[in-house]
């Protein structure tokens, strides 16, 4: 009976998807959408992307035309890092206590490690307007070196005061950039600075500034999320 | 320049067929991380100076990328290895057939 009623969820779920990808209005084919009356036809313009100065154009949606909803995803993972701050986190604090001691040379090899890594994160970050990547990859490739500075050493404890202060700040930025915009343009967020040539490395107006302040915003904030779950209370001695 | 490239590719490819390879046949952990990251290892540095070649006579922005691309695998990798190997000898997944416990002697148990 579970094993009939499995095969008929899988056949109703085919059929919906064979109906849904069809060939018709809905779902046209791969390359043969008319783009003229969608919204992503005014994004995907030439006069548009001149416009915004960026030579990505995931880039272009994500900063020049929806900066507002890149806000929205910014205070997504502020919320969430606050709420595992509030269940995990504690005034005094310190690290688990580890089973086995990480050896020697994993503890040297992983700084030698995180200098490229923060080096290539920097570089995703700095270049989100131009190639693939951005200030959300980056800001997670900061974390991920701050990581593996956790696990490789079990006495290391990152300055966390530091990371919150840093994340503040480029938040608080982020929309301080956005609200400049009321003054020297007409809309919150609206791309001020000369966009210069495209495909430069200082082009693009508002949007490399933006990229950065949002790299350093969701590092800080996943290294903070990262030292709450591998910090634990420190008892308090009666 | 390109040939020279095309032969460090295929070197490459080789070694990374030869790991796969070894992985699926070795009989035990400690000749797999042996198969899985020395000769991927060894594979990852060919493809790369292949590209450096094959780089060398239109994009010559490419190379300083790929040489950081070599130095982290040429860290990353040997150093994963022994940890892998140093965490299969701390779950006692050890085979039997063991001839020379260095571990064992020096008394060390971490």
């Amino acid at each position: 009976m579970k094993k009939l009623f499995g095969l008929l969820i899988t056949f109703a779920l085919g059929l919906v998807i064979i109906l849904a990808l069809d060939n018709t209005v809905n779902f046209p084919r791969f390359g043969e959408v008319n783009l003229s009356e969608r919204i992503s036809g005014l994004y995907l313009s030439e006069t548009n992307v001149e416009e915004v100065g960026s030579a990505n154009l995931v880039t272009s949606i994500v900063l020049g035309f929806r900066t507002f909803d890149t806000l929205g995803e910014v205070t997504v993972l502020f919320i969430s890092s606050l709420g595992v701050a509030f269940i995990l986190g504690g005034t005094k604090q310190k690290r688990l206590d580890l089973k086995f001691k990480p050896n020697f040379m994993l503890r040297v090899g992983s700084n030698i490690l995180l200098v490229i890594i923060l080096i290539t994160s920097f570089y995703i970050i700095l270049h989100g307007h131009l190639s693939p990547g951005g200030g959300f990859p980056g800001g997670a490739m900061i974390a991920s070196s701050v990581l593996l500075l956790y696990l490789a050493d079990d006495r290391f404890r990152s300055n966390i005061k530091g990371f919150k202060v840093l994340e503040g700040v480029a938040g608080s930025l982020f929309v301080v950039i956005g609200l400049l915009g009321l003054v020297f343009a007409t809309a919150f967020f609206a791309n001020y600075l000369p966009t210069g040539i495209i495909g430069n490395l200082l082009s693009a107006g508002i949007i490399p500034i933006l990229y950065v302040l949002v790299g350093l915003k969701v590092g800080s904030e996943i290294a903070g999320i990262i030292d709450n779950f591998l910090t634990e209370e420190e008892e308090e001695i009666a | 320049m390109t040939i020279v490239s095309y032969i460090f590719l295929i070197i490459g490819a080789m070694f990374f067929l030869l790991g796969g390879l070894g992985v699926l046949r070795m009989p035990d952990t400690f000749n797999r991380i042996q198969a899985g990251t020395k000769a991927t290892t060894l594979g990852a540095f060919s493809i790369v100076i292949g590209v450096i070649f094959g780089s060398v006579e239109n994009h010559l922005d490419w190379i300083p990328k790929l040489i950081i691309i070599i130095v982290f695998i040429a860290i990353s990798s040997p150093i994963g290895s022994s940890t892998i190997a140093k965490a299969t000898y701390r779950s006692k997944n050890i085979p039997d057939n063991l001839v020379q416990d260095d571990f064992k002697k020096r008394g060390e148990n971490q």
